[in-house]
C-alpha cells in the first residue's frame, strides 16, 4: 500500500509558509504514503492539528486525498457510527452506548481510540499590574463560580505572596459555544473539590461574559482589563496573554509548556485494553513539574478494516514530525513512552 | 647558495600569504558576504509574507468559522516579525557601508509605521459589527491600504536595495579571490620554477665540480619544492573553481529562487488583497505582473500554474458577488483550494532552495578545509629545503677543503 515520498527537506531560515494556510512547510521526514481518498469528522479542538497534517501529508502524497470537518465530537461519531466517516476526532472517549454501535459499525475489529492531539487548556489574563499570577485549583473555581469578584480578593492574595493585587472587578470570560475545552476545564474545575457546577461541554455555572470560540476569549481578554478566560494554549500564545500559574497536586504552580503539559498526559491513567489508548486524566496530578489542565483528545477508528490510506494517515500524525507540526500550532507533544504506544497501536491497525 | 635561500624564502612567503589571503577571502565570502546577501534575500522574503499574513488576518476578520486560520496567521505573523527583526539586526551587523546601515534604520522606523497602520486596520475591524469574511469596515480597508503601501512603497524597495547591495559584495569578494587566486598560481610557478632550475643547476655544478652524479639532499629539496609547487597551484586552482561552482550551481540559483518564492508570495497575497479591497482591478493587474516574474523549473512551475487557476476562479467568484465561496476557496486545504496548492508549490521551491543553500555551505565549508595548514606548510617546506640545501652543499665542500 505504501511507497516512500521523495523526502522534504526541513526547511530552517527560510522555513517558509503560505499565505493561505500559514503553517511551516510540510515535514522533514519521509512519509510512507498511501493513496485514495478518506474523510474524517469530528473535534474542533484538534482542528488546527489535523488540518496540517493533511496539508503536510497530501504535499508529501500526491495520491492522497484527506478531508476532515469540524463539526465537533458528537457529530463527528455520529458520522463514524453511521460509516460516512472513516474516522472521528473525539474530545472524549465514546459513551457505552456509541462504543457498541461503532463497534457494530467496525464489524470485523473493535473500536479503538487513538490518543493523537494533547491541547493544554491555558487561564489567560489581563490584569493591570500583574505578570505572574499563581491560581490553586480552588481559587480558580471560585473565580469562575463568581465568589471572587475583584483580583485583591484574600484567596488570590494567598496565592500570590508578595504581589500587589489591585482591587479592579474580576471578568470570568467562558464560551458561549459547547466544547471540549470547557468539559475538561469544568472536570477541572469539578476536581478542585470547591466547584458545585459539574461539567460538561456547555458552560455550567452563571457568569456575565461568554464569548464564541476560544477566538472570542481571547479577545474578550485582551480588550478587558480585570479578565481572565480558559482558552486552547494556541490562542494564549498567538494573542501574546499572559497566562496563569496552576497548582497541580502536590501544591506546585506550574507555568504552561509543552513539557509542563506533556507530565499530565504521561503520568494519565490507560483505561483501555490492547490497542484501545483510552486515558483518564487526574486533574490532582502530583508528577512534579506537571501542568493540571490538558484536554487530550482522539481519533476514534475501526481497529480492523481501516482503509490503508486512514492506517498511513495516521501513522504520520502519531510520528516524531507530526507531533513536532502539531507543536508550532499551538499543541503540546504526546509525551515519549505514550507517542510510541500510539505509534505501535496504528502500526497494528489492520 | 644564496640565491636558493633567497628564492625559497620568497617562494614561500608568496605561497603562504597568498595562502593565507585566500583562507580570509573563502572566509570573507562565507561568513560575511554570502550571509549579507542571504540576510537581506530572507529580509524581503519576510517581509513579503508578513504583508500577506496581515491581508489574510483582515480578509478573515473575527469570523468563528475561520478561528483556525486567524490563529495560523497571527502565528506567521509573530514568526515572520521575529524573523524580521532578526535580519535587520543581522544586517546591521554584516552591513559594511554607511549606505547600507542607513538603510536597515530607515526599514526599522518605516516597519514600526507599517504594524502601527496594521493593527489600526485590525482593531477597527474587531470593534466593528460582526460581518461576513472579506467585507470590513471601511476606515479598516483605510488603515490596511495605509500599511500595503508602506510595505510596497517604503519597506520592500529598500530591501531590495539591500538584497542588491549584498550581491554586489558576493561580487566583489569573488573577484578578489579571482585575483589571489591568479596570483598564487603565477607567483608558485615562478619562484617555484626558478627554485627548481636553480637546484638543479647546483646539482650540476656539483656533479661536475666533485664528479658525483647524484647529491641526494639536492634531489630531495628539488622534489619537495615540486611537490609544494605542484600542491599548492592545485590548491589555489581548484579552490577557485570549486568557489566559482559553488556560486553558479548554488549560492545564485539560492538567491534567484528565493527571490522567485518572496514575489509568489506578495501576488499570492494579492488574492487576499483584490478580495479586501473590493475587487480593486489594480490587484488582478499586480497579481498577473508579479506571475510573470516567479521564475522556476517546469515542476514548480506547474505548481505555480495551478495556483494562478485557483487565484482566477476566486477571482471569477469575487466578481460574481460569491465572496464567501471565494474566500472558503482562497483559505481551504482541499486540493484545488489555492491555499493548499500554494502550499503544494512553496514545498518543492522551499526544499529546493534549502537545498542549495546546504550545498553551498557545503563548499564553503570544503574550500576552507583544503586551505587549511596552507599558512604553515610552505614554512616547512622551504624551511627543509634550505636545511637539506645547506646538508648537500657542506658535505662536498668539506670535501673540497
Amino acid at each position: 500500500m505504501t511507497r516512500l515520498a521523495p523526502v522534504l527537506v526541513l526547511v530552517l531560515a527560510l522555513a517558509a509558509c503560505d499565505p493561505g494556510t500559514g503553517v511551516q512547510p510540510a515535514a522533514a521526514a519521509p512519509i510512507a504514503c498511501a493513496t485514495g481518498s478518506i474523510q474524517a469528522q469530528g473535534s474542533s479542538a484538534q482542528t488546527n492539528a489535523v488540518n496540517l497534517w493533511i496539508r503536510n501529508y497530501q504535499v508529501s502524497c500526491p495520491g492522497a486525498t484527506v478531508a476532515y470537518a469540524s463539526v465537533g465530537s458528537g457529530a463527528g461519531v455520529r458520522d463514524f457510527i453511521d460509516g460516512t466517516g472513516d474516522f472521528a476526532g473525539s474530545d472524549s472517549a465514546l459513551a457505552p452506548a456509541d462504543r457498541r454501535a461503532a463497534d457494530a459499525r467496525c464489524r470485523s475489529g473493535p473500536v479503538v481510540h487513538l490518543p493523537m492531539v494533547v491541547g493544554p487548556i491555558a487561564l489567560a489574563y489581563n490584569v493591570a499590574g500583574v505578570g505572574d499570577l499563581r491560581l490553586r485549583p480552588a481559587t480558580i473555581a471560585k473565580i469562575f463560580a463568581g465568589t471572587a469578584t475583584a483580583w485583591n480578593d484574600p484567596a488570590i492574595v494567598a496565592d500570590n505572596p508578595g504581589v500587589v493585587l489591585p482591587s479592579t472587578q474580576i471578568t470570568p470570560v467562558h464560551r458561549k459555544d459547547g466544547s471540549g475545552t470547557t468539559d475538561n476545564f469544568t472536570r477541572f474545575l469539578a476536581s478542585a473539590g470547591e466547584w458545585a457546577y459539574g461539567n460538561g461541554s456547555t458552560w455550567p455555572a452563571p457568569g456575565d461574559r461568554a464569548e464564541q470560540g476560544s477566538d472570542g476569549v481571547s479577545a474578550a481578554v485582551a480588550e478587558t482589563n480585570g479578565a481572565i478566560g480558559y482558552v486552547e494554549w494556541s490562542y494564549a500564545q498567538f494573542h501574546d496573554l499572559d497566562t496563569a500559574r496552576v497548582a497541580n497536586g502536590a501544591g506546585e504552580f506550574v507555568a504552561l509548556t509543552a513539557e509542563a503539559a506533556g507530565r499530565t498526559v504521561a503520568g494519565a491513567k490507560l483505561t483501555g485494553t490492547g490497542n484501545d489508548l483510552t486515558l483518564t486524566i487526574d486533574y490532582r496530578t502530583a508528577v512534579p513539574g506537571a501542568y493540571p489542565i490538558v484536554l487530550v483528545t482522539y481519533e476514534v477508528v475501526c481497529g480492523r478494516g481501516a482503509p490503508g490510506l486512514v492506517r498511513s494517515f495516521l501513522a504520520y500524525a502519531a510520528s516524531g514530525p507530526g507531533q513536532a507540526a502539531a507543536m508550532r500550532q499551538g499543541y503540546a507533544p504526546l509525551p515519549g513512552a505514550l507517542r510510541e504506544r500510539v505509534a505501535a497501536a496504528v502500526a497494528a491497525l489492520r | 647558495m644564496l640565491s636558493v635561500v633567497v628564492l625559497a624564502v620568497a617562494l614561500l612567503a608568496a605561497t603562504s600569504l597568498l595562502m593565507a589571503r585566500m583562507q580570509g577571502q573563502v572566509r570573507i565570502i562565507g561568513a560575511e558576504a554570502a550571509p549579507q546577501a542571504s540576510t537581506a534575500a530572507d529580509l524581503y522574503f519576510a517581509l513579503s509574507d508578513l504583508d500577506a499574513q496581515v491581508a489574510r488576518l483582515v480578509l478573515i476578520g473575527r469570523t468563528p468559522a475561520l478561528a483556525g486560520s486567524r490563529i495560523d496567521a497571527l502565528g506567521t505573523y509573530q514568526q515572520r516579525s521575529r524573523q524580521i527583526d532578526a535580519d535587520l539586526q543581522r544586517a546591521l551587523t554584516t552591513g559594511t557601508t554607511t549606505a547600507d546601515r542607513a538603510t536597515v534604520l530607515a526599514l526599522m522606523n518605516q516597519l514600526a509605521v507599517y504594524r502601527q497602520w496594521t493593527w489600526q486596520a485590525m482593531a477597527v475591524e474587531s470593534q466593528a459589527p460582526p460581518q461576513p469574511p472579506g467585507t470590513l469596515p471601511p476606515a479598516a480597508l483605510g488603515y490596511y491600504t495605509q500599511a500595503t503601501n508602506v510595505m510596497h512603497l517604503d519597506l520592500l524597495p529598500a530591501a531590495q536595495r539591500l538584497r542588491d547591495s549584498g550581491q554586489d559584495r558576493v561580487d566583489r569578494a569573488y573577484t578578489a579571490e579571482r585575483v589571489t587566486e591568479t596570483l598564487g598560481i603565477v607567483l608558485a610557478v615562478l619562484l617555484g620554477g626558478a627554485l627548481v632550475a636553480l637546484l638543479v643547476g647546483l646539482q650540476m655544478w656539483l656533479a661536475r665540480r666533485f664528479r658525483r652524479m647524484v647529491n641526494p639532499a639536492l634531489v630531495l629539496a628539488t622534489l619537495i619544492t615540486l611537490g609544494l609547487v605542484v600542491a599548492a597551484g592545485v590548491v589555489f586552482a581548484v579552490d577557485g573553481s570549486r568557489l566559482r561552482a559553488a556560486r553558479a550551481d548554488s549560492l545564485s540559483p539560492y538567491l534567484a529562487l528565493s527571490r522567485s518564492q518572496a514575489i509568489a508570495y506578495d501576488a499570492a497575497a494579492d488574492t487576499s488583497r483584490y478580495l479586501i479591497s473590493g475587487n480593486l482591478a489594480y490587484y488582478r493587474e499586480d497579481f498577473a505582473r508579479k506571475s510573470d516574474q516567479v521564475v522556476v523549473d517546469p515542476g514548480m512551475l506547474d505548481r505555480w500554474r495551478a495556483y494562478q487557476r485557483d487565484h482566477e476562479r476566486i477571482v471569477a467568484l469575487a466578481d460574481a458577488g460569491q465572496v464567501a465561496a471565494a474566500v472558503d476557496s482562497l483559505t481551504g486545504i482541499r486540493r484545488g483550494d489555492a491555499a493548499f496548492d500554494f502550499s503544494y508549490f512553496d514545498a518543492a521551491v522551499s526544499t529546493r532552495t534549502a537545498a542549495h543553500r546546504q550545498a553551498f555551505d557545503v563548499s564553503l565549508r570544503d574550500a576552507e578545509g583544503r586551505l587549511t595548514g596552507w599558512t604553515v606548510f610552505p614554512i616547512a617546506a622551504m624551511g627543509l629545503v634550505i636545511l637539506l640545501v645547506f646538508v648537500g652543499v657542506r658535505a662536498r665542500l668539506r670535501e673540497y677543503r
